[in-house]
C-alpha cells in the first residue's frame, strides 16, 4: 500500500487511490468539479491542481488523475498551485451569467464555493459572454445551460453510469453543450440525479424551484419508502411543507443515487385534500372525539359479536412502529391480527423469501455490483426496484453476465439474455438448474445430497433445455454469482426454489448470493410481525361476506387500490357495522369510512422500515407537520390567520392514535414504542441501542436449517391454448401507491399499455399502440396495447396503473379467452 | 427525403463506424445536415441522436443549416487582422445582417470566416464564391457582394 505525504501529513492508502481521494481521507478537500467518487476522474476541469514536490511526478499536476504512490510529497497550498487554481476558476466563471440570485443552486453550489475558496473576486474579462438556448427536459428538471462549466459529470452519469443515451455532450470548444437532440422529457428514470451531481445550477429540481434556499430548510437524513429497497435520501421541508428530496450516500444500499420515483413522490404529503380533520359519520370532529367514538364502537361490537368480529387491515407502507402496535392491540383486544397483504399469494411468497434469507446468503445492493454472473427471475428491475437496475448496470460494466427470466418485455440499461417464459415455467427452470448443478457437483457428493429435494419440475418446453444448460455452465464458471428473485408475479414456490439454488451456490462458491425483491417498503417487517399462517385482505373480505367480521379498522392501507374486484369489495364494505380508516392519503376508503382518523406521513413522525435484505432503517421526522402555510394563507405570505395551535397540528403517528383507540393512554412516548417493538419481535430490541443514522440487519445467522419442502400447490401453466394468462405488474410510475398521489409524477407519467406477444396479437389483428378492448368480469376495459416479440407468449401483461380500471378483472388469477380481446374502434 | 436517405443508407453498413461517411453523404446530398436526416442516421447506425449531433458538431466540415447561393469568406488571419480584417467582417455582418456561420433569410449569402487564405500580401482579404478580393475597403463591400453574388 502506497504511503505518501500531503501537506506534511502522512497517509497510507490502498493501491489505485487517487491523490485527491487520499487527501480527502486526511480531511483536505482539494477543489474539484469533474471528479466524483461514483464517476471517477475525467481531468476536464483543471480545478484540482496541486504541486508534486517529490516522487515520480514533479510540478503542477491534476490530483484526480494521479494514483497515490510511495514516496510522493504533495502540497495543496503551494503558491503555484493556488495561483493556478485561481486562474482556473476565473476562466470557468468567464461565461457564467452571474445569476446566482435567481438560481436554485445558490447556497448549495460547488461553483460558488470554489469561486470564493479559489480567491476569484474581480472580473477582468470585458468580452461578451457565450450564451446557449435552454431545453425543455420534462416535468422534473429545469435546464439553464449558461451556468455550465463543462465538467462532464452529467453525461458521464447519464450515459456511462446509468446507461441512457438521450442526453450527452455536443458541439466543440467553448460551445460544448449538454442536452438532448431535441427538447423533450429525459428518458432515464434516474435523471433526477443530474440535479445532485451537477456542480452548478444547470439542472435544478422543478418541483422545488424557487421555494427555498438550502439554509432555510429543515433537512433530515431520510429513507425512501417507494419500493422495497429502502434507499437513503435527504428530505427537506419548509413552512410545514416537504419541498425536496435528494439522494444520500449509503454504502450498503443505494450508493450515491436514487431513482426519480423516490425523488419526486414526496408531494403526496402536501396534498390540499389530505385528510386533516377527524370525521365521525360525515361530521368534522376533534381527533380526541373521533378516537373516543372509534374506541367505543369497536368495544361495543367486540362485546356484542365477539372480539373476532373486529378486523384490522394495514399495509406494507406502515412503519414497524405501527405494525408492532397493531399486533399488540389486536392480541390484547382479541381482534383479528392485521391483514397486511392484499393477496394470499403475496403474503405467502414474502414469508417464504424472508424465512429463507440468512446472514450468509443475503447480498446487499452494493455487493451485487461486484457479482460476475446474475440470474434474475420474475423481476422487471426498472419497474419493481429501480435502483436495482442501476446496481445491475454497474455489474454489467464490469463484464458480469446477466440473465433475466421473466414473461414481461423487460428493458433495462444493460445487456442481458432474456428468457421470456410464463410465470409458471420459472420455478421449473430454477429447479432444473439446481438439479443440473448439483449433479455436476456429484463428485463432492457429501454436499450435493443435502440440498437435493424431490423436485416438482413440471414438463418444460424443449427449446428451454439449451438455455438452461447455458445458464448452468455460466453459474459453474462464475466466481461470484447472484440470484435475484422477485415476489410479485412468480408462483408461490418460486422464492423457495431460488433460495435452494442460492444455497447450493453458497456451498460451491462460499459467497452470499441471494437477493429478493419484495412487494413493498415494509413487507419484510410485516411478515416478521405477522402470525403464521397470516391472513391476507381477501380472507377478510370473505369473512365480511359471511358475516363474521362486522367492524374494520383500516390503517394506512387502501384496499381499493389493490383488491382485484372492486364491486365485490364495495358490497362487502357496505355490510360492515363500522368502517374506521386511519390514513394520511385521501383514499377511497377514507372517503367512505364512518370514522376517519387522520395520521402523519413518515415525514412528520419518522419511523422504521425493513428493506428487502432485512435491513432495519429508522428515521426521525423532518418537520412537525400541520397544514402547509401557503394552504392556510390562501397562497399569500405571511399568513394572516392567527391561532394558538398549528393548523392541522393535532394529527399524530398512526401507532399513537391506534394505541389510543385501543384504550392505552400511558404508552405514548418514544421510549415505550421501542419497548413495544422489542416485545413484539426480539430482533427489534436493537432499535433501542442503535442511532437512527445506522442501520442493522435482522437476519438469522447461518441458517443451517434444512431446505423447506413445503408442499405448495402452484398453479400450473394454463393448458387451454385459447386463453391468455393475466399477469398483473408494477410500473415505474403509476402503480406504487404513494407516488401515484404526487402531482409532479402524475404530470410526467405516460399512458399505461397492456402488453401481449406478437404471435398472440396477430391473429386478433392487433398492432402496437392500437386501442383494444378487453371484456373483464366487471366490465370492458379500453386500453392501448403494446405488442412485443421480446416477451413470453400466452400472457397478457396488465399494469396495476391508477389510470386503468384493472380492478374490473374479478377474481385473480385470471385467464382471458382470446375471444374477449378485440381491437377497439377508438383511435 | 426518405427515398434519398434510403439510397444513401443502402451504400453503407448500419453500424457505428459508418456514421461519419453516412453524414458526409447526407451533406453531399443536401448541402447540410437536416435534423430529420440526423435522426434517421442515428437509427440507421444504431446510435443515439445526441451522439450523431455530438460527432457532427465536433468536425468543422458539417453544416447545420442550408448554405446560401453565395459563400462569403472573410479572412481573420494574422496579416488581415493587422490590416483591419475585423472592420471588414463587421461591415459584411452589418450589411448582410448575419453573423459568421449564418445564412441570410433570402438564402442568398452564407457568411464564414477563415484564418488565412494565403493572400497575406493583399490583406485584408475576402472571398466571394470564386472571386478573391484584396486590400478590401469597407465602403466597397456592397459592390463586391453584388458584383459576384447571384
Ligand atoms: S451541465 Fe453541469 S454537470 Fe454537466 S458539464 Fe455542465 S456543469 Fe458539469
Ligand atoms: S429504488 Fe426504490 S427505494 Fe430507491 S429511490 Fe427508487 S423507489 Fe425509492
Ligand atoms: S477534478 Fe481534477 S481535473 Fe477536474
Ligand atoms: S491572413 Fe488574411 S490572407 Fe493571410
Amino acid at each position: 500500500m502506497p504511503r505518501l505525504v500531503i501537506d506534511d501529513l502522512q497517509i497510507e492508502v490502498p493501491e489505485g487511490t487517487k491523490v485527491i481521494e487520499a487527501a480527502e481521507r486526511l480531511g483536505i478537500m482539494i477543489p474539484r468539479f469533474c471528479y466524483h467518487k461514483a464517476l471517477g476522474s475525467a481531468g476536464a476541469c483543471r480545478m484540482c491542481a496541486v504541486k508534486f514536490i517529490h516522487g515520480p511526478f514533479k510540478g503542477l499536476q491534476m490530483s484526480c488523475m494521479i494514483d497515490a504512490q510511495d514516496g510522493m510529497v504533495v502540497s495543496t497550498t503551494d503558491e503555484e498551485a493556488v495561483a493556478f487554481r485561481r486562474q482556473v476558476i476565473e476562466w470557468l466563471m468567464m461565461n457564467h451569467p452571474h445569476d446566482c440570485p435567481v438560481c436554485d443552486e445558490g447556497g448549495q453550489c460547488l461553483l460558488q464555493d470554489e469561486t470564493v475558496s479559489g480567491g476569484h473576486g474581480l472580473r477582468r474579462y470585458p468580452g461578451r459572454k457565450r450564451t446557449y438556448h435552454d431545453q425543455y427536459l420534462g416535468e422534473f428538471i429545469a435546464h439553464e445551460m449558461n451556468r455550465c462549466i463543462h465538467c462532464y459529470r452529467c453525461s458521464r452519469f447519464y450515459q456511462d453510469f446509468a446507461g441512457y443515451r438521450d442526453l450527452g455532450p455536443m458541439q466543440i470548444a467553448n460551445r460544448v453543450y449538454f442536452g438532448r437532440f431535441r427538447d423533450g422529457p429525459l428518458e432515464s428514470p434516474f435523471a433526477g440525479n443530474l440535479v445532485d451531481i451537477c456542480p452548478t445550477g444547470v439542472y435544478t429540481d422543478r418541483s422545488s424551484r424557487y421555494k427555498a434556499r438550502r439554509w432555510d430548510l429543515q433537512r433530515v437524513p431520510f429513507l425512501c419508502i417507494h419500493c422495497s429497497l429502502g434507499c437513503s435520501t435527504v428530505a427537506s421541508a419548509r413552512y410545514r411543507e416537504v419541498v425536496r428530496i435528494e439522494a444520500r450516500f449509503n454504502e450498503s444500499v443505494n450508493g450515491h443515487f436514487i431513482c426519480d420515483r423516490g425523488r419526486f413522490a414526496y408531494p403526496y404529503a402536501n396534498l390540499a385534500d389530505r385528510p386533516r380533520r377527524a370525521r365521525v359519520d360525515g361530521e368534522d370532529a376533534s381527533l380526541a372525539e373521533a378516537v373516543r367514538a372509534a374506541s367505543g364502537r369497536l368495544d361495543q361490537i367486540s362485546m356484542n359479536a365477539g372480539p373476532d368480529a373486529v378486523a384490522l387491515v394495514a399495509s406494507d407502507r406502515c412503519s414497524l412502529e405501527t405494525l408492532a402496535v397493531l399486533k399488540r392491540i389486536s392480541r390484547e383486544k382479541g381482534w383479528r391480527h392485521p391483514a397486511v397483504f392484499p393477496r394470499p399469494d403475496l403474503e405467502h411468497k414474502t414469508r417464504r423469501a424472508v424465512s429463507r434469507l440468512d446472514r450468509r446468503l443475503a447480498v446487499s445492493m452494493r455487493e451485487l455490483e461486484s457479482a460476475d454472473f446474475i440470474l434474475a427471475v420474475g423481476i422487471d428491475p426498472v419497474h419493481e426496484a429501480p435502483m436495482l437496475a442501476l446496481a445491475l448496470r454497474q455489474a454489467f460494466r464490469e463484464d458480469a453476465g446477466i440473465v433475466v427470466m421473466d414473461p414481461r418485455p423487460v428493458s433495462a440499461p444493460f445487456d442481458f439474455d432474456h428468457v421470456a417464459i410464463a410465470p409458471a415455467e420459472i420455478g421449473g427452470c430454477l429447479s432444473r438448474i439446481t438439479e443440473a448443478l448439483s449433479a455436476l457437483q456429484a463428485d463432492s457428493a457429501a454436499q450435493g445430497k443435502e440440498t437435493r429435494r424431490p423436485e416438482a419440475a413440471g414438463p418444460l418446453r424443449a427449446d428451454l433445455d439449451s438455455r438452461i444448460a447455458g445458464i448452468v455452465e455460466r453459474l459453474r464458471g462464475s466466481r461470484n454469482p447472484v440470484i435475484v428473485c422477485g415476489t410479485d408475479i412468480v408462483r408461490d414456490s418460486t422464492p423457495d426454489r431460488a433460495a435452494d439454488l442460492a444455497r447450493l451456490l453458497l456451498q460451491l462458491k462460499a459467497r452470499p448470493c441471494l437477493f429478493f425483491v419484495l412487494p413493498g417498503p415494509n413487507s419484510f417487517g410485516a411478515v416478521l410481525l405477522a402470525e403464521s399462517p397470516g391472513r391476507s385482505f381477501s380472507d377478510v373480505v370473505q369473512d365480511i361476506e359471511q358475516g363474521k367480521v362486522k367492524a374494520l379498522l383500516v390503517v394506512e392501507s387502501d384496499p381499493f387500490k389493490n383488491f382485484p374486484d372492486r364491486e365485490r369489495l364495495e358490497r362487502a364494505l357496505d355490510r360492515l357495522d363500522l368502517l374506521a380508516a386511519m390514513d394520511y392519503l385521501p383514499t377511497s376508503v377514507v372517503g367512505r369510512a364512518h370514522i376517519v382518523l387522520p395520521t402523519c406521513t413518515v415525514f412528520e413522525c419518522g419511523g422504521s422500515f425493513i428493506n428487502q435484505e432485512g435491513r432495519v432503517q429508522r428515521v426521525e421526522p423532518v418537520h412537525e407537520g400541520g397544514i402547509p402555510v401557503h394552504q392556510v394563507s390562501g397562497g399569500g405570505h405571511p399568513p394572516r390567520v392567527f391561532s394558538h395551535e398549528v393548523p392541522g397540528g393535532e394529527i399524530e403517528a398512526a401507532w399513537r392514535t391506534a394505541l389510543e383507540v385501543a384504550g392505552y393512554t400511558n404508552a405514548r412516548d418514544n421510549l415505550s414504542i421501542l419497548k413495544i417493538m422489542a416485545e413484539e419481535h426480539p430482533g427489534f430490541a436493537r432499535c433501542r441501542d442503535i442511532p437512527t443514522s445506522r442501520s442493522f440487519r435482522v437476519l438469522p445467522d447461518a441458517g443451517d436449517r434444512p431446505p423447506v419442502c413445503e408442499e405448495t400447490g402452484d398453479r400450473a401453466a394454463p393448458e387451454a391454448a385459447d386463453t391468455l394468462e393475466v399477469v398483473l405488474v408494477d410500473r415505474f410510475f403509476g402503480t406504487e401507491e404513494l407516488s401515484g398521489y404526487s402531482p409532479v409524477i402524475q404530470n410526467a407519467d405516460s399512458e399505461p399499455l397492456v402488453f401481449l406477444h406478437v404471435r398472440d396479437a396477430e391473429p386478433l389483428g392487433i398492432a402496437h399502440s392500437d386501442w383494444i378492448s378487453i371484456a373483464l368480469e366487471g366490465g370492458g376495459l379500453e386500453v392501448r396495447a403494446g405488442v412485443s416479440a421480446q416477451m413470453a407468449e400466452g400472457v397478457l401483461v396488465i399494469p396495476r396503473h391508477r389510470l386503468l380500471e384493472w380492478q374490473k378483472l374479478g377474481p385473480v388469477p385470471a385467464q382471458i379467452p382470446f375471444g374477449r380481446i378485440s381491437r377497439a374502434g377508438k383511435e | 427525403m426518405k427515398e434519398q436517405l434510403d439510397q444513401i443508407f443502402s451504400r453503407h453498413h448500419g453500424t457505428r463506424d459508418a456514421l461519419i461517411p453516412v453524414l458526409q453523404d447526407i451533406q453531399a446530398e443536401y448541402g447540410y445536415l437536416p435534423p430529420e436526416a440526423m435522426e434517421a442516421a442515428a437509427r440507421f447506425c444504431r446510435v443515439a441522436p445526441v451522439e450523431v449531433y455530438g460527432v457532427s458538431t465536433f468536425y468543422a466540415q458539417f453544416k447545420f443549416s442550408p448554405v446560401g447561393r453565395n459563400l462569403v469568406m472573410v479572412c481573420q488571419g494574422t496579416a488581415c487582422h493587422v490590416m483591419g480584417g475585423a472592420r471588414v467582417l463587421e461591415e459584411v455582418q452589418s450589411r448582410l445582417g448575419i453573423r459568421p456561420g449564418q445564412t441570410t433569410a433570402d438564402g442568398r449569402f452564407t457568411l464564414e470566416t477563415v484564418a488565412c487564405i494565403g493572400a497575406c500580401a493583399l490583406a485584408p482579404a475576402m472571398v466571394v464564391n470564386k472571386d478573391t478580393f484584396g486590400r478590401v475597403k469597407p465602403e466597397k463591400i456592397m459592390e463586391m457582394l453584388n458584383g459576384s453574388g447571384s
